[in-house]
Parts: structure tokens; C-alpha cells; sequence
């Protein structure tokens, strides 16, 4: 009935160690033009920040934080759909801004992606089986018989049978069609999954489903994946590695089971406390954190955090805290450390 | 908080929802049964095609039309009058007065091309004797403030673009509270606000229940909200509820097979967890339900006798049932097959 994945606590590693993708101080800033004709800049968004972080070969970097904080943004920049305005983005090493020609390629083929909704990412006129070798076909030719093998394959991987790769998306259901898109994902053998949101849109019985085939094909495959969530559960599952973000900048930084057991951030204890209890005797330390993410058009100053923030002080508004290391392995943006 | 009254505020017996197509008849309700008492907060829980959004709108007397309908022999008494029987004007003095819903999606509830006070008025204009303009924008800004509008003055005159799905959501809530009900029925109410956003609106209803002292009945797929809100829950599944009990004895001692397996596929926020449960299959379709036990083909102690006749309900307790034909003590050894 279960298949089981792993015995450790958290998903298990592959890698070396080794990091596949590294960002150096991203930044990506939007702007803000009025007038038709002439137009003028009038501001801009600054929707990522200045973020670091490394995906290590084989594991799971989650970017948790509410709506507007930049972990999409910060997705679609891995992916290449973004350019960053400032910042470097590595590669196995090598500035991904500066690949052309066969390497960019190698690198889209590299880099793939899930989306949240099953609905809208697969094509209702293709074929299942299309669907999934598309990528495939496109990046390397080849026959039609070793193309029908990988095909079998990858949908013996993702738990779908053979024969469902002459149907079409629409005779399957939402948990299924995750499989499928999973499926054409890991078509190209990729180094990386962007994975947004991928279990959200999906019912609580075959949420678990998913959860646990993408820990079982990371394992498989040796992949790393980036995971955007809001659920923090779904975070502690599935991640080795947790970033918090709020309004464009990283506040913390730290291993799955050090963040949850030593969140220091206040805006993490808060997202922490405001998470669903999992049994109705669990209390939560009460830490009301009153109105709501400001607008990143127009950020307050020093700390974005500070007018949400319990724990305020008085230099809170006036300098902008660094991320700085707590120990070697936990990093936080906070003036109370 | 359970009330001392014991008189139910709410009964439904027997409601059967069907939908009438071309194809068949869809039971999307089949037999539920449930009571509501004043001051009671229920937690309806289930996946998408469980029923539990139907059952509230069957409640709400707003069943789509003509494909929908409440079969004879079904029951919603509200203060020991049947709903059901009510004429079409009958009805409307009850909905927003009596019994008020609260949507998912704040976006779509509200009207764009009014402001947000007068849609609270509109709503205060058919429940309030005092029909002078100046009072009744006078109580629409008391409700606003109520919910915990920032500066409700200034917010009266707003759109609903020019607020953020939090603040929306509050406004939907006043809207609900202008007719002082007796019953409040959240339908996925918190499902699209931020984490810390939902936070605030749940502690909100809290305080308007403790407040007012109304039921409310909370549909929802997430047993996070039902573990913090709820004081009774109900498990649907396939349109029939599997078990109902209170909180507490719901989360320690389930009896429904579906109960257990979904309680033990969700993550975890407050502990690492080694390997989530997964239960396998999807719901059964409503318009073709197996002959015996809906849950049968995903259940792991399914036995001959549940492919064969659907389970009755059976009583552990008075305040704990569960339909499984396990809780008989003639089957209670049976061997999974």
C-alpha cells in the first residue's frame, strides 16, 4: 500500500555535498513606468532582494514566506524566465548569466520545472505520452522505439501504467496529472526541480502521494529540488535546507530540523506560531503579529519587518540588519543577535 | 466551548443532495445527519467531492438550480422548522439574518463596482428596523471596526480592489455579522489568505463566537484549522459522513478507517516525521458508488462484507460515530482480505 522512502527523519541525502546552483546576492527590481508615450520611471518594486543561497547535489531547498516576498520571483530567475538585475547566478561553478549557445541549452535541459496547478501546465490537445517525451525529443533526437522505452520508464517511475500514455490529460485526475508533470520534468534527466507549490492544489489524501514520490525520485534520481511552499509542514517533510523570506530579503537561513527547532527570526516564530497545530492540545506560544505584509512598492525602512515586528527596537527602523551566522549552519537577518 | 443549551440550533436528517444529469444521477449528499448547538463550532472536513460544500449550501437553500435537488424524506431543521418547506421569501429572511456564509474567495463575494460600506449596508437594509441613512452607516462602521478594520471610517468609502484579500475577507466577515446570526457557515473561509493573515482572521471569528455566541460550522479540507477551531468534527467522504465526534476524541482515538489514514497523511509542523502515510486510490465517482462500503477498494481491513452492504452507523458513544462494519463487534477480528 506505501512505498517507503527513506529512514531517516528527513529526506535522505545522495549528493556529495556538492552545490549544483548558487546565488550571490540577487537582485531583481521591477519598474514602475507612467505615461504612454514618454514614459517615465517612477519607482520600482524591489521584488528580490539581495538573496544567497546554494542547492546542494541531491537535496531540497525550501523558500517559505508569504504572498509578495519574492520566493516566485526567485524561481523564475533560476529558471531563466527572470533575468536578475544585480547578482550572480552559478552553475556548477560558472556565472549562468554568461551561457550561450550549447551551454544555455545544456542548462534549460538541466533546470525544469512543476507548477502548482496540474490544470493549466499540461496541453488538453497532447497526448500524455507526448507530453512527457516533448522535452525530450526536443533536446536530444531520436528514435521512436528508444523514445517509447524512456517513456515507459518515466511513467513506471512516477507510478502511472503504460497504456495512460495514449490518453489525454483531461481523463485524469489531479493527483495524476502532478505525476504527469513530474514525469515530463525528469524526462531530461535534470540536475534541478523547481518545484512551486506542487502538492497545494492537490486533495490532503493525494497530497501524501506526491509528497512521497518526489522524496523517492530524489533518492532515484539524484536530483535537487527548490521547493516554494507556504505550508510549513509540507516544508519539514520534504526540505533539507529552509530560506525565510519577507519582502525580497532572506531573514533566516538553516537546516530543516535546526529551523524548526531553533526558529530565531521573529518574523519565523511567528510564521511558525501562526501554522495550523497538528492535534488540538497542542498550544502554541501566542505571538500575534498584527496587520499585514506592506507593499513592497513602498518598504519601511531599515528592517521591512519592523512595523509587524514584537520585538522591536529602536535602531530597527534605521538600519537594515545583515544576515548574519548564529553557528556555522544557522544565518539570520536580525538586529537581536 | 460547548454550550449548556441542548437543544440543537440545527438539525439535518437524512439530507440527500442529488444532481439530476443527462448521465445519471449524482448523490454529491447521501444521508447525513448531524446537530448544531448554539455557541458549537463543527468542523465539516473532507476532499473535493466529498460533499461538505454541498451540505452547506443545501443549509443555505442555495443548491444549484435545476440540476440540484434535495430529494424527499430529507430534513434541515432550523429552531424545529424545516428549511426545506420554507417558500422562496421565507428563505431570504433567514439567509444573512438566521444563517450567513462566508466564502473562499473574498474576490469574487464582493461586488467591484460598489464601495465596501454599502455593501454592508445592503445588508443591514434588509435585517435592520432603523432605516435612517445616517444610522445605517453609522452600525456599518461600528461592524467594520468590529472585524477589525483599520481606520473603518476611511475604509467605508473603499473599493474592494483597493484592499488586500485579508482586509476583503474581514469585510465579507462584517457583512456576515450585520444580521447578528445565529448560525455562521465558513466555507473554506480562510483557505486563500497568508499564514499569519489566517492566523489573525480564525482568532477573529473565536472572539466574534465568544461574542455572540453563534455556531459555526467550519467546511474545510484542513484538520490544522479543525485541530485549533473546532470543538466537533465531522469526516465526509463520497457524500456521507464516515465519523463524527468531538475534537479531542477525534484526533485520539479514530475509528473510521479514512479517519485514521488521512489524520496519518498529512506533515507535520510540530515534529519530524520518517515516512508520511500515503493512502492509495482516489474517492470513488459519485454518480457510480460501489454497491457496499464507498471507502472499501482504498481501505487497508477491507473484508468481503464491506463490497457487499454499505455500514451502518454505529455509536461508540453517544457523542462518537463512525460507519464501519469493523465497529461491529461480530466483524471486529475480521482478517483484511
Amino acid at each position: 500500500m506505501t512505498q517507503a522512502v527513506s529512514d531517516a527523519a528527513t529526506p535522505s541525502t545522495n549528493g556529495n555535498g556538492n552545490s549544483i546552483i548558487e546565488l550571490e546576492n540577487i537582485r531583481k527590481y521591477f519598474p514602475i513606468t507612467r505615461g504612454v508615450l514618454l514614459r517615465r520611471l517612477v519607482g520600482e518594486v524591489k521584488a528580490v532582494d539581495g538573496v544567497s543561497f546554494q542547492i546542494k547535489e541531491g537535496e531540497t531547498y525550501s523558500l517559505v514566506g508569504e504572498s509578495g516576498c519574492g520566493k516566485t520571483t526567485t524561481a523564475r530567475m533560476v529558471l531563466q524566465v527572470e533575468t536578475p538585475s544585480e547578482g550572480v547566478m552559478k552553475f556548477n561553478g560558472k556565472d549562468a548569466s554568461r551561457f550561450t549557445g550549447p551551454e544555455r541549452r545544456e542548462y534549460r535541459a538541466s533546470v525544469q520545472a512543476v507548477f502548482q496547478d496540474p490544470w493549466s501546465s499540461l496541453n488538453p490537445r497532447m497526448r500524455v505520452g507526448s507530453i512527457i517525451l516533448e522535452p525530450l525529443l526536443t533536446n536530444q533526437p531520436m528514435g521512436k522505439h528508444e523514445a517509447q522505452e524512456h517513456l515507459q520508464t518515466l511513467l513506471r517511475d512516477v507510478g502511472l501504467r503504460q497504456a495512460q500514455g495514449e490518453y489525454y490529460p483531461h481523463e485524469f485526475s489531479g493527483g495524476q496529472r502532478q505525476r504527469i508533470a513530474i514525469a515530463r520534468a525528469l524526462s531530461l534527466r535534470p540536475k534541478l526541480i523547481v518545484l512551486d507549490e506542487p502538492v497545494s492544489a492537490l486533495d490532503v489524501s493525494i497530497r501524501a502521494q506526491i509528497m512521497n514520490l518526489l522524496r523517492q525520485l530524489q533518492d532515484q534520481y539524484g536530483v535537487s529540488f527548490l521547493l516554494i511552499a507556504h505550508n510549513l509542514a509540507t516544508v519539514r517533510y520534504m526540505s533539507h535546507q529552509v530560506g525565510v523570506m519577507y519582502l525580497g530579503r532572506m531573514v533566516e537561513q538553516a537546516p530543516v530540523r535546526e529551523l524548526f527547532s531553533n526558529p530565531s527570526h521573529p518574523y519565523t516564530k511567528a510564521l511558525i506560531a501562526a501554522s495550523l497545530p497538528s492535534h488540538p492540545d497542542i498550544e502554541r506560544e501566542e505571538m500575534v503579529i498584527s496587520g499585514e505584509v506592506p507593499s513592497p512598492l513602498n518598504p519601511p525602512s531599515g528592517c521591512h519587518f519592523h512595523p509587524r515586528c514584537p520585538m522591536v527596537m529602536e535602531r530597527c527602523s534605521v538600519d537594515d540588519p545583515v544576515l548574519r551566522q548564529l553557528s556555522p549552519i544557522h544565518e539570520v537577518a536580525c538586529h537581536l543577535f | 466551548m460547548v454550550a449548556a443549551d441542548t437543544r440543537p440550533i440545527l438539525e439535518v436528517k437524512d439530507l440527500r443532495t442529488y444532481f439530476h444529469t443527462r448521465t445519471g444521477v449524482v448523490k454529491a449528499v447521501d444521508g447525513v445527519n448531524f446537530e448544531l448547538y448554539p455557541g458549537e463550532t463543527l468542523g465539516v472536513v473532507g476532499e473535493s467531492g466529498s460533499g461538505k460544500s454541498m451540505t452547506s449550501l443545501s443549509i443555505m437553500g442555495l443548491v444549484p438550480q435545476p440540476a440540484g435537488r434535495i430529494e424527499e424524506g430529507s430534513q434541515i431543521l432550523y429552531r424545529g422548522e424545516n428549511l426545506l418547506e420554507k417558500s422562496a421569501s421565507e428563505m431570504r429572511q433567514i439567509r444573512g439574518k438566521e444563517i450567513c456564509m462566508i466564502l473562499q474567495d473574498p474576490m469574487t463575494s464582493l461586488n467591484p463596482v460598489y464601495t465596501v460600506g454599502n455593501q454592508v449596508i445592503e445588508t443591514l437594509r434588509q435585517n435592520d428596523d432603523d432605516q435612517r441613512s445616517t444610522s445605517l452607516k453609522e452600525k456599518a462602521i461600528e461592524l467594520l471596526s468590529k472585524v477589525k478594520i483599520p481606520a473603518p471610517d476611511s475604509r467605508f468609502s473603499n473599493f474592494p480592489h483597493q484592499m488586500s484579500g485579508g482586509m476583503r475577507q474581514r469585510v465579507v466577515g462584517a457583512i456576515a455579522m450585520a444580521g447578528a446570526p445565529n448560525v455562521l457557515i465558513a466555507d473554506e473561509a480562510t483557505t486563500s489568505l497568508d499564514a499569519t493573515i489566517q492566523y489573525q482572521y480564525l482568532s477573529l471569528l473565536k472572539e466574534l463566537q465568544e461574542e455572540t455566541g453563534m455556531a459555526i460550522i467550519f467546511v474545510t479540507h484542513d484538520f490544522g484549522i479543525v485541530a485549533k477551531m473546532c470543538d466537533r468534527v465531522a469526516v465526509m467522504y463520497a457524500g456521507r459522513i464516515a465519523e463524527i465526534a468531538d475534537v479531542r476524541e477525534l484526533f485520539n482515538n479514530p475509528q473510521h478507517p479514512y479517519t485514521e489514514a488521512l489524520m496519518r497523511s498529512v506533515p507535520n509542523v510540530d515534529e519530524d516525521i520518517d515516512f508520511l502515510y500515503s493512502i492509495e486510490g482516489q474517492p470513488p465517482a459519485l454518480d457510480n458508488l460501489p454497491p457496499g462500503c464507498t471507502f472499501a477498494d482504498r481501505c487497508p481491513y477491507v473484508f468481503d462484507k464491506c463490497l457487499e452492504e454499505f455500514p451502518p452507523a454505529v455509536a461508540s458513544d453517544a457523542r462518537h460515530i463512525a460507519t464501519c462494519w469493523r465497529l461491529i463487534p461480530e466483524f471486529a477480528n475480521q482478517e483484511a482480505r
